[in-house]
């Protein structure tokens, strides 16, 4: 994908030379990048009174895991719970969400049925709804349904997505027509092509969009805020932003808590780094 | 394929998952289906319904009174009116300043990044970080960078070069640079790697042939990238700006809103519309009329997505 060549004990001593400012540009942004979440890491090591101090402490002086000991076990703080619901919504979510998705694509991609072309039209201009015009009617529906505070409200509204439907019918129809003959030879039916055929050959878009809707819902934000509103429901980013009303002025309470929100996330981007940044080209390649 | 009739004899049993059954295609539909009526196709007809009602929690009547909310929206001497227009003029604002910036600095980052140096992988995965992390990590830690006080960037000013204290979180205009560097910081990874992939689809032979005809690296960029990212660009900046327009996590934990509703945007005023005062049906229609200004830039994307259907489908 991007890759002219890589960098190595071979590279001229030449190229390495002109290279250098390039370097430079990119070592001085990425400090300014990383600044924040060192800043974050390194409050949350540092005594209350050592937080606010001036000079400026880079390192902790005297390095405690107070915060974190305090906000994991406040009565109040309900970081653990938080993230709990976080994952277990995510992971709910995420499998229906997928699965809907496949079993919606497969038959858009590779049958022949009396409106096929209008149907997968329809669901592809849905996409063309803005959120904010759904939220308050299902918002309504969820009062209706006595989902407030529910786990059925943080998943099933958003399950039966457009562009799922859309980015794996476009993979699942660049799939050879031959292999899923062969397999109709001998003798499987359509489920049994999904299941062997299809499925195994698409794996790096079904991580691709797995990837993408558990980020979606890890990082939802604006439809939790309204429909798990008690502490137990919660999840993590709203969560964390009633514990930052909370801890406003404790800010080494206030960054531990933040670093446990954000640590889980930053270790399982680097673990699927990969997947996440070729989907991302995947999904906005215009050539 | 004549022998496909040999395996399926049984023409007609409504649940076999072989071609011989029409229904097939419609039960993989079946599920999705359902969903999709239920939480996209119903709740948009519901919320015009709602929008041409006083809606009530706590009544089952709910009274018609026809297009009074969206008139409403357009009669300045109503509460609604202003502070609808006032936010989405802050949304525009956020809007026009920051597209350029996650625009140009994800353009610069990924030509600095496209061909090879030390540590490129590195330096990728570190731009591209932030957009991880939930709007409210983002914002809890910006709004601490920018505290008056403590916060990191007024410590530096005054430490390093003497400067006063800029109460960034409470003074107007200058609230909007923890949310637009926040906003940087946090999304322009996104736009570089979009960015890297295309770059990656541009031929080396086309920087030859520019290279034999003596052009500098300035007048590459300007004559050949730039040109040839064309279509990314304008896929990039069409999906910035609608998710700029959907402006809500970092106004609402950065600043508040504030001060004085100078960084409320659109979203959280419908929001605190809705939830706050209970207005559910003047709130639907502010949904409905943000939504229509909204289509435009959808009807773009999903022009500029559908493209990329029919190119796929030429190959």
């Amino acid at each position: 994908m991007v890759s002219s060549g890589r960098y190595s004990r071979s590279t001229p001593r030449w190229r390495r030379v002109r290279d250098l400012p390039r370097f430079i540009v990119l070592a001085v942004l990425a400090v300014i990048f990383l600044a924040p979440l060192y800043w974050m890491l390194s409050t949350s090591f540092k005594p209350e009174a050592e937080t606010i101090s001036i000079p400026v402490q880079w390192i902790p002086k005297n390095p405690t895991l107070e915060n974190y000991n305090e906000i994991i076990n406040s009565p109040d703080g309900k970081l653990l719970r938080w993230t709990w619901n976080s994952l277990f919504t995510a992971f709910a979510f995420t499998f229906v969400h997928v699965t809907l998705c496949v079993l919606a694509a497969y038959p858009l991609s590779r049958m022949r049925f009396k409106g096929r072309e209008i149907w997968f039209w329809f669901i592809l201009s849905s996409m063309m709804v803005p959120g904010i015009v759904t939220l308050i009617p299902t918002y309504i529906m969820m009062l209706q349904f006595n989902w407030i505070d529910t786990y059925h409200a943080l998943i099933w509204p958003g399950v039966a997505g457009g562009f799922g439907v859309f980015l794996l019918r476009q993979f699942f129809s660049t799939l050879p027509r031959e292999l899923e003959e062969a397999a109709r030879m001998d003798g499987a039916n359509s489920l049994q092509i999904l299941l062997f055929v299809i499925l195994p050959l698409s794996v790096p878009v079904l991580v691709t969009l797995g990837v993408f809707s558990f980020m979606g819902s890890w990082n939802n934000y604006v439809w939790p805020l309204y429909v798990a509103t008690s502490p137990d429901m919660q999840t993590l980013p709203v969560g964390l932003t009633s514990f930052s009303q909370r801890y406003v002025t404790e800010y080494g309470k206030l960054m531990a808590g933040t670093a446990l929100a954000a640590i889980p996330v930053l270790v399982a981007y680097l673990l699927a780094q990969r997947y996440l940044e070729q989907g991302i080209a995947l999904t906005g390649m215009k050539e | 394929m004549t022998r496909a009739s040999d395996w399926s004899p049984r023409r007609g049993r409504l649940f076999a998952l072989n071609d011989s059954n029409p229904l097939v295609p419609y039960l993989y539909l079946l599920p999705h289906a359902a969903f999709f009526l239920v939480f996209t196709v119903y709740p948009v007809g519901y919320g015009l319904w709602v929008s041409f009602h006083r809606w009530d929690l706590l009544s089952d009547q709910q009274e018609f009174v026809g297009l009074t909310f969206y008139r409403n929206l357009f009669d300045p001497s109503t509460p609604q009116s202003q502070f609808f227009w006032k936010s989405l003029i802050n949304t525009t604002l956020f809007t026009l300043i920051s597209t350029p910036l996650l625009v140009g600095a994800a353009l610069g980052l990924a030509v600095l990044l496209y061909r090879p140096i030390f540590g490129r992988a590195v330096f990728r995965a570190i731009f591209f970080m932030p957009g991880i992390l939930s709007v409210s990590v983002m914002g809890i830690l910006w709004r601490w960078m920018f505290d008056n006080q403590s916060g990191l960037v007024n410590v530096i000013r005054q430490e390093f070069w003497g400067l006063p204290v800029i109460q960034f979180l409470t003074t107007e205009g200058w609230a909007w640079v923890p949310i637009i560097v926040g906003t940087v910081w946090w999304t322009v990874g996104f736009n570089m790697t979009l960015y890297l992939a295309a770059l990656g689809g541009i031929s080396h032979s086309v920087y030859e042939a520019a290279d034999i005809d003596g052009a500098g690296p300035w007048a590459k960029f300007r004559h050949i990238t730039v040109p040839l990212l064309a279509p990314t660009t304008l896929f990039i900046t069409v999906t910035t700006v609608l998710a700029s327009f959907q402006l809500f996590g970092q106004s609402q934990v950065i600043t508040n809103g504030g001060p004085a509703r100078s960084t409320q945007s659109v979203i959280m005023y419908i929001t605190e519309e809705a939830f706050g005062n209970y207005q559910l049906s003047s709130a639907s229609a502010m949904a409905f009329v943000f939504g229509a200004l909204m289509l435009v830039f959808t009807v773009i994307q999903f022009r500029l997505m559908v493209k990329d259907l029919n190119t796929s489908r030429e190959r």
